[in-house]
């Protein structure tokens, strides 16, 4: 069938690229429908009970998502307490309210807050912090010592050095951060002064991420592109020919998208990436083929028949190598992360379209290609056999051939050395540091976390178990909550922390007539009633719902972060816990989390969880279909080891160095299965292939370290040095693509030259031994039953086995019982005789 | 026939000029005097239902009692609260002073404590509602400067500018009254920059002892959703209170006898 496809595209090359054009047109029409969606809430499905809570949260506590501006002076000896600093951050407070999307009446400002101070002997008053601009000095100081005094403001509105101020914009829906962190800034642009201004807060982090990303689509991935270009033809010394694999991937990426778009997904930040993980795989088997063709074409002479027999030698390998990437993509369908699961399926479908291009799009490009301008194409041996190439494969082949056990022996070590890196790795994220160090929103993220008491926002909501009974009214309880601030202020990680206990606090010290000693919760439960109705005295009496809900039931205590790491993040809320479970509090309630930086721990641990499910699932999968193209499970686990050793070495690196494993790591080792794997694949079926031939595994090995060997080293060149440009993208993400791709072509190129012709040399009996039954052979059908074992396990114990379950012992139950009958099936008479 | 109709329309037009030869300002003074001077004195209990925009609600049930020096002039408020009950006992007690800034006391039981509020400004919250102060006790008619921008059914239609624009939240207020009584039924509150975000309506106007007294009135805030509603009852005028109870050892001392 395939074959007939091949064959018609060959002869009838301009139908194949007529119907190929027809397809790019249609997808390409369907591009202005795009949808943009670059929230990273959107990790979560709707419905998730993390974030339906988040919005309940928000809702009841009347909260929004925040951009925070900050504004520095350093070169004033009184900082920002200057009446000049503080008329500019008036005038942009004001003018800020008029920007579309801004909730105006929300805004957190010096001019926009309410204060209760001591009025004369005998009296308080309510008055607006900044009311107007201050005249002098000594109004301006007067702001600052106001602000200073009360705890809800100083580390959030003010520095506690008086350098800094801000600004928190809340805003209607998180991505307008963008575009109103932008119009923030030509408002800024108009009152120039020796003030600094910075703008960070997760949604204009995210926000701005989103933006960028799509911006380097358009500048990293044609880059990559080219480098790719001027490798092949380094290599191949023929522009139109090399031009085919680029358009190919062209293709695969408009027709990929198209259909996504077409089919009405939105381009979430994931889905932006596929085009830079199809254009490596797309770009593979075409190298292998132009590899191939490149070595074939003066021996056959005819460009036709050179690119049939190619295809011949290649088909099998190249849909496994195809096969085992889609694999390891589609499984990420089965991720609960709809963004990553939608990326999953197109990359899959991505990667077996660019196959199917392959096989037609290819040599209906070579059979176009006029006999006269391949003039010249192929291989000139004799040039070849000073290469640095093959001089590097000649070194190869002798390590490999006879000193199998020093390789070996260095592979055991070099995984017991990946082992020790792995147990190392921290898991970690901040959207924040998607950015290179030096990006404006890591600069202000770095200034504002250094003045404040954070900018990442966390909301800890503790609500009565019974759901009434005003029990945050009880000075018991909000001596709890107040102690709980205590200890979470001390154990670091939290920068402040506000919570009704200090609004109750600063109103009833205020009332008492302003004594230190009485800033204290007040002492009964009418007392702190009625120091509570005091404060809705104010300008602002609904600021009090922020921090509880107006039957009493719930509050919302302010939990501002430093640092926007998962990994602080998830030490407070353990922090918590354990205060809770220790010191349990005074009445019996519920705690809950909300606030985006919480968000992002929820959907990075689902991530990694899932991620590490899907790793293994896809292994599983691979490693069936390397038993089922060799024919045998033993050929197919000895595959699997330069894959094995290729992933633990790359991701001990990644506990070496120190990086955190982030989304974008775990996004990649679904690639780094799938295209670690086709090495193996490659060399071992044209090994096979190769042998069928040969007297002895020497002889095959010199035929393997020639043509095959080349092609290998040849695509690893390419792919590595191709998106070696990315490293000098401004978003981290890219970099770590580009660093992974490096790593996954040198190291998974460099394992399978080495250690599989190391364990070839061990065993060679054993990697080509065909014959027909494997059954026979007990060994066989014992790790034939355990693969499938543990496949049904894993679909069975909800795609998991990397906990213990009771699917875990039925299976053990299962391996020991096909273990028996294995023994009886391989004493068969056949087998028996056979032997 | 003809005759008849330019009859009525010159007498007409003649009443009407005759109402338009009132000014901006005595319209409001005579509003004010209306909705806060009833009487010589007055009582009423009033509930109170703040509803949040999520239709969360909050009751606060008091009885005020006013004592009037004269009609626009220095006056008094006693304002006691009944619920929440852990507010009860909770006490006000304004003097307002036209032209000046008021006093206002405030007396918390469960502090025992008699605190003097000053009022840089009135704009501030009344317990929580979505009344400012000066909307409960009125709105001094000397602080803005007044223009009628005509009659719509029955009401005169004034646009009031604050004297001192830094003092409050809005940059003019526009107010409805009615031509017959006086009594002003809506008002709608512009802020700096020019946005309607505050409206008060009264909702429902009854003759008690002669004077037409609002009994329901609502503020709604635009901005966030949320509004108040105040409803009025046991009112009685003239009923002769002593001026002494206006006096802040009153506040630790409630007189039962007008609060019940």
């Amino acid at each position: 069938m395939f074959r007939r496809i091949i064959k018609f595209s060959v002869d009838r090359p301009k139908v194949v690229m007529g119907i190929i054009a027809v397809l790019v047109f249609v997808s390409l029409i369907q591009f202005p429908k795009m949808k943009v969606d670059t929230d990273p809430e959107n990790m979560l499905p709707g419905n998730e009970e993390a974030r339906v809570f988040h919005h309940r949260v928000k809702e009841e506590f009347g909260l929004y998502d925040l951009i925070v501006l900050g504004v520095v002076n350093e070169d004033h000896p009184e900082g920002v307490f200057n009446p000049s600093t503080l008329e500019k951050v008036y005038k942009i407070t004001e003018r800020i309210k008029g920007v579309e999307g801004v909730i105006s009446h929300e805004l957190i400002s010096l001019s926009t807050k309410d204060d209760i101070e001591q009025a004369g002997p005998g009296a308080v008053r309510f008055k607006w912090l900044m009311g107007q601009p201050p005249y002098d000095k000594e109004e301006a100081l007067k702001i600052r010592k106001r602000a200073m005094e009360n705890p809800l403001f100083y580390g959030t509105l003010v520095s506690e050095n008086g350098k800094a101020l801000s600004v928190y914009v809340p805003i209607e829906k998180k991505d307008m951060s963008y575009r109103i962190s932008g119009e923030i800034k030509q408002i800024i642009s108009e009152y120039p002064g020796s003030e600094d201004y910075y703008i960070t807060g997760l949604p204009v982090a995210e926000d701005t991420f989103g933006f960028e990303m799509f911006k380097q689509m358009a500048i990293s991935a044609p880059l990559a592109m080219l480098i790719i270009f001027l490798l092949m033809l380094a290599f191949f010394k023929n522009p139109r020919l090399v031009m085919s694999p680029l358009f190919l991937a062209g293709i695969t990426v408009i027709v990929t998208m198209g259909t996504l778009i077409g089919l009405g997904f939105t381009v979430h930040i994931m889905s932006s990436m596929i085009p830079i993980f199809l254009m490596p795989i797309a770009v593979l088997d075409s190298v292998h083929i132009l590899s191939e063709f490149y070595e074939k074409y003066r021996q056959a002479g005819d460009r036709k028949k050179a690119v049939l027999d190619t295809i011949d030698d290649l088909f099998m390998p190249m849909l496994f190598t195809s096969l085992t990437t889609t694999a390891g993509f589609f499984s990420l369908a089965f991720a609960e992360i709809p963004p990553v699961q939608v990326f999953g399926v197109f990359v899959a479908f991505g990667v077996m379209l660019a196959w199917l291009l392959t096989m037609t799009f290819i040599p209906a490009a070579v059979s176009l290609t006029k006999a006269s301008s391949l003039k010249g194409f192929g291989a000139r041996e004799e040039h070849h056999e000073e290469g640095a190439m093959n001089a590097f494969l000649k070194f190869t082949e002798r390590t490999a051939l006879r000193r199998w056990k020093v390789v070996l022996a260095v592979t055991v070590f070099l995984v017991g050395f990946s082992a020790f890196g792995i147990s190392k790795i921290v898991i970690n994220d901040n959207p924040v540091k998607w950015f290179t160090p030096g990006h404006e929103i890591r600069v202000a993220d770095e200034v504002l976390n250094e003045h404040f008491g954070g900018t990442y926002m966390a909301y800890l909501v503790l609500e009565a178990a019974d759901g009434d009974g005003e029990v945050f009214k009880e000075p018991d309880m909000l001596r709890y909550i107040e102690d709980l601030q205590e200890y979470l202020g001390e154990e670091g990680a939290v920068g402040k922390s506000t919570s009704l206990a200090d609004v109750a606090k600063k109103i009833y010290y205020e009332l008492l007539g302003g004594d230190r000693k009485n800033s204290v919760v007040p002492p009964t439960k009418p007392a702190v009633a009625q120091s509570l109705i005091s404060f809705q005295n104010s300008h602002k009496p609904d600021d009090l719902w922020h921090f509880v809900t107006p039957d009493y039931s719930k509050v919302n205590i302010w939990i501002q972060l430093t640092s926007g790491d998962n990994v602080d993040m998830s030490r407070v809320e353990r922090q918590v816990s354990d205060y809770i479970s220790d010191d349990p509090p005074p009445f019996d309630i519920k705690k809950g989390w909300a606030g985006l930086t919480y968000i992002n721990v929820v959907w990075q641990d689902r991530m990694v969880v899932g991620m590490l499910r899907n790793f293994m699932g896809s292994f599983l999968i691979v490693l069936f279909m390397m038993v089922f193209l060799f024919r045998s499970p033993v050929r197919g686990l000895v595959s699997m080891i330069p894959l094995t050793v290729t992933i633990v070495f790359i991701y001990s690196l990644l506990g070496y160095s120190g990086k955190n494993y982030d989304m974008p790591v775990a996004v990649l080792s679904a690639l780094t299965l799938g295209l670690s794997i086709d090495f193996a694949i490659h060399f071992l079926q044209r090994a096979r292939e190769i042998d069928a031939g040969k007297a002895s595994w020497e002889s095959t090995a010199k035929e393997m370290f020639r043509e095959p060997s080349r092609a290998i080293l040849r695509n690893a060149l390419i792919i590595s040095i191709g998106f070696l440009p990315l490293l000098a993208a401004p978003l981290v993400p890219y970099k770590t693509v580009g660093v992974f791709m490096f790593l996954i072509m040198v190291a998974s190129s460099i394992g399978t030259l080495f250690i599989l012709p190391a364990l070839i040399s061990a065993m060679p009996g054993v990697i080509f031994d065909e014959r027909k039954n494997p059954s026979c052979r007990c060994s066989y059908c014992v790790i034939f039953g355990i693969i499938v074992a543990s496949g049904v396990a894993y679909v069975l114990g909800g795609y998991s086995i990397a906990s213990w379950k009771t699917t875990t012992v039925i299976s053990i139950g299962v391996i020991g019982a096909m273990a028996g009958m294995c023994n009886i099936v391989s004493k068969r008479k056949i087998c028996v005789s056979g032997e | 026939m003809r005759k008849i109709t330019a009859i009525t329309i010159t007498l007409a037009l003649f009443v009407s000029g005759a109402a338009y030869a009132l000014t901006a300002d005595e319209i409001v003074r005579k509003a004010s005097a209306a909705s806060y001077y009833q009487g010589k004195d007055g009582r009423a209990d009033v509930n109170m239902v703040i509803t949040d925009s999520l239709g969360r609600t909050r009751e606060r049930y008091m009885t005020i009692l006013r004592y009037d020096h004269e009609d626009n002039g220095p006056q008094r408020f006693y304002v006691y609260f009944h619920r929440p009950s852990d507010v009860e006992g909770m006490s006000y007690l304004v003097w307002k002073k036209p032209g000046e800034d008021d006093d206002r006391w405030l007396y918390l039981p469960a502090l025992d404590l008699v605190r003097r509020v000053a009022a840089s400004d009135k704009r501030s919250s009344f317990v929580g509602s979505h009344f400012a102060y000066e909307e409960i006790s009125g709105r001094g008619p000397e602080e803005d400067t007044h223009e009628l921008e005509g009659e719509e059914d029955g009401k005169y239609k004034i646009r009031s500018t604050p004297r001192e624009p830094g003092e409050v939240e809005f940059s003019y207020f526009v107010t409805w009254v009615n031509k017959d009584n006086f009594v002003p039924v809506r008002a709608e509150l512009y802020d700096k920059r020019g946005k309607l975000y505050k409206t008060i309506e009264a909702l429902e106007i009854k003759d008690i002892e002669g004077y037409p007294t609002v009994v329901k009135m609502k503020a709604s805030d635009l901005n966030t959703g949320g509004n108040t509603v105040s409803e009025f009852s046991d009112i009685d005028y003239d009923i002769g209170l002593e001026e002494d109870i206006f006096t802040e050892r009153y506040l630790r001392r409630p007189p039962r006898r007008y609060i019940r």
